[in-house]
């Protein structure tokens, strides 16, 4: 097992009247090479589940073992590793640095693994080319439309070949066609090198095209496709219904 | 992380924030470039002022003396005196200014007066120069004062013996009466008597001549008023100075310490045969000179603490920029982070960031400093004033040290944070 999540809770201004849980126990296991699509309404708790999942965060209880190592009792240091070497992510707002171009912007995560500057080089260009801006890598987040800042995210997030991908409502803002070429990347990705993805999103149209269905309200976990052969049709059909 | 490779990433981060590395920098430069002004300029200052004293002659003693009944003579009994303590004392000279306004003239010229020259075309009135001061002293005048001669000869104790009427002429008096001709051996007609000639004195204010009718340059105008002089035998001050007693001496002593014990000597040797025939007043002019160096430091201080004032305040448009700018910073570490980077590679990268900027920054500053200060001190002092290694070293040091300060405080706080908070920050 890749991600065991144990009973995690999210809780922000704990025991006063302005008390929230943005996630209330959520227990959730994912195997390596899996294709997951967390769902919910915009307030769920599927970001704040994202977070957690990606060492952005730390859950205020429960337990979080990734591929074996208890997340939970790490140092700083050790988790910005685990972060660099074990994750990679999309944003739904890109998170590029505007100050660099997409070459740097894609280089940064191999330079703070310690790459040497020549094996970088070829892996910044091949990850470029997976997300087809290999002919822009010189320009800059603001010379480059919503859809090419996303693939250049995407090829930030795979440069290191980390073994999960995870995008948080990564189509978020862009339209549906560019929306779709995004989505066909990160099935590329998991079909052809192996790549867990752990996609969030509140379209179910985007998570129908996933292997597997987990729908999140409340900031509790209501269904799971693993557990209900139904869900996947289900979302399919509201996917359809809704676009 | 390597540091080449964070210093290769602060570099990046500066060329591609070009505002506000620039904005940034022109804090370092605007604090860094008034205290060097500001600070140069108070000590080029106190430079000129202790020029100026040197050039008025250290270690001159001031003596007032004078008998009512004209019973005792005194520039004979002080110079007498002033021989027996040589060991204190290099020379001593009657130095009185005559009050009275003396018409020298030689040919057409008259100084201090305001002539009527025909120039051909028709009459212009042309004030022909400053009214000159003219002294009455001995054949010491010169050592006294700091005075060299630069051609002919001084008065002699044969001139004063037998009151000649001779006099010796300072530089700019001499060029004002004679201009191309050389004074030596001519007759000057003063209150229409007959006077030789005899000798001129080196220039002291630098060879200039010109005056500042404003007066705000009161060292300028005071330097070529040195040069503006007459000096005459004392034993003239019958027929120059309406037949009032020579009264005022000065003693030059050997040093300051020869100053202080000589004051103190001639002083009650002077009581001594003065009695309550007359009074006597003698003062030290190192006295002077230590309050005024008292007031210089007050000064500087003063020029010191607006100069750190400056220096703060480019402190605070550094903080400011970086205010500023704390949000996208704080979005930008937050990416950084979530990508993988530690702690550790973030503060180094913006520690040297900080670094490049203000050492840049503090470069410019200097050479800026440096150009003001030679502006400055070429306008507002006359002089060719460079800024001194310590207070450009000192304020080099402290602004960058500001510059870090600032620079790095919000990266350090923002790297402590969960990356998720600091992606949040808007």
């Amino acid at each position: 097992m890749l991600i065991d999540l144990k009973d995690i809770y999210k809780i922000y201004n704990e025991g006063l009247e302005s008390e929230v849980r943005a996630l209330d126990g959520v227990s959730l296991q994912i195997d390596r090479g899996e294709f997951v699509a967390i769902v919910g309404a915009s307030g769920s708790g599927k970001s704040t589940l994202m977070n957690i999942l990606g060492c952005l965060d730390i859950p205020t209880y429960g337990g979080y073992e990734l591929d074996g190592t208890d997340v939970t009792e790490l140092s700083d240091r050790e988790l910005a590793r685990i972060r660099n070497r074990e994750i990679g992510f999309v944003f739904q707002g890109y998170n590029l640095i505007s100050a660099l171009n997409a070459y740097e912007n894609v280089e940064l995560p191999l330079i703070y693994r310690g790459v040497g500057p020549f094996k970088r080089e070829g892996m910044v260009m091949e990850a470029l080319a997976k997300v087809k801006m290999d002919d822009r890598s010189q320009h800059r987040p603001s010379e480059m439309s919503g859809g090419q800042q996303q693939r250049v995210a995407i090829a930030r997030a795979i440069a290191a070949r980390p073994p999960i991908i995870m995008a948080d409502e990564p189509t978020g803002a862009l339209d549906s066609r560019t929306g779709r070429h995004v989505l066909e990347i990160l099935h590329t990705l998991h079909e052809e090198e192996g790549t867990t993805v752990i996609l969030i999103t509140h379209d179910n149209s985007i998570a129908a095209t996933a292997h597997r269905i987990v729908r999140i309200s409340d900031g509790k976990i209501v269904a799971d496709s693993k557990d209900d052969k139904n869900l996947q049709a289900q979302v399919a059909k509201e996917g359809g219904a809704g676009a | 992380m390597k540091f080449t490779q964070a210093f290769k990433m602060a570099a990046k981060s500066i060329a591609g924030n070009k505002v506000r590395s620039a904005l940034t920098m022109l804090g370092v430069i605007i604090g860094l470039a008034a205290v060097i002004i500001l600070v140069s300029y108070a000590q080029g200052q106190n430079q000129a002022m202790r020029e100026y004293y040197e050039s008025m002659g250290q270690n001159t003693i001031d003596v007032n003396a004078y008998v009512y009944d004209g019973s005792i003579d005194i520039p004979t009994e002080l110079s007498n005196y002033c021989q027996s303590i040589s060991q204190y004392v290099e020379g001593v000279t009657p130095n009185s200014t005559i009050w009275s306004d003396l018409t020298i003239q030689y040919g057409v010229h008259t100084l201090g007066e305001t002539q009527e020259i025909d120039m051909g075309g028709g009459m212009i009135m042309i004030d022909t120069s400053q009214r000159p001061t003219s002294y009455l002293a001995s054949d010491q005048f010169a050592v006294c004062n700091n005075y060299t001669l630069a051609k002919g000869r001084d008065i002699s104790f044969m001139d004063i013996k037998a009151s000649n009427q001779v006099c010796v002429l300072g530089a700019a008096v001499a060029q004002n009466l004679f201009g191309m001709i050389d004074p030596i051996g001519k007759e000057i007609d003063i209150n229409g008597m007959p006077f030789n000639v005899i000798g001129v004195y080196k220039a002291k204010g630098n060879g200039v001549t010109e005056y500042n009718d404003e007066g705000d340059n009161w060292q300028e105008v005071s330097m070529s008023q040195m040069d503006n002089i007459l000096v005459f035998p004392y034993t003239l001050n019958r027929i120059l100075n309406n037949n009032s007693s020579v009264d005022q001496y000065t003693v030059k002593a050997k040093d300051s310490d020869s100053a202080k014990i000589a004051a103190t000597l001639i002083k009650s040797y002077l009581t001594s045969i003065v009695g309550d025939m007359g009074w006597v007043d003698v003062y030290n002019q190192g006295v002077y000179q230590e309050e005024e160096d008292e007031a210089n430091k007050l000064q500087e201080m003063f020029l010191g603490g607006i100069a750190a004032i400056s220096l703060l305040v480019g402190g605070v448009g550094i903080m400011n920029i970086m205010l500023v700018t704390v949000t996208e910073r704080t979005r930008e570490i937050g990416i950084r982070k979530a990508i993988g980077a530690e702690r550790r590679s973030i503060i180094i990268q913006f520690l040297i960031e900080a670094a490049m900027i203000c050492g840049i920054g503090g470069i410019i500053g200097i050479i800026v400093g440096y150009l003001g200060t030679l502006i400055v001190g070429k306008l507002f002092l006359n002089i060719v004033l460079i800024p001194g290694t310590g207070i450009t070293v000192g304020a080099f040091a402290i602004s960058v040290a500001l510059g870090l300060i600032f620079g790095l405080y919000p990266a350090a706080k923002a790297s402590k944070l969960q990356p998720v908070e600091a992606l949040r920050a808007d």
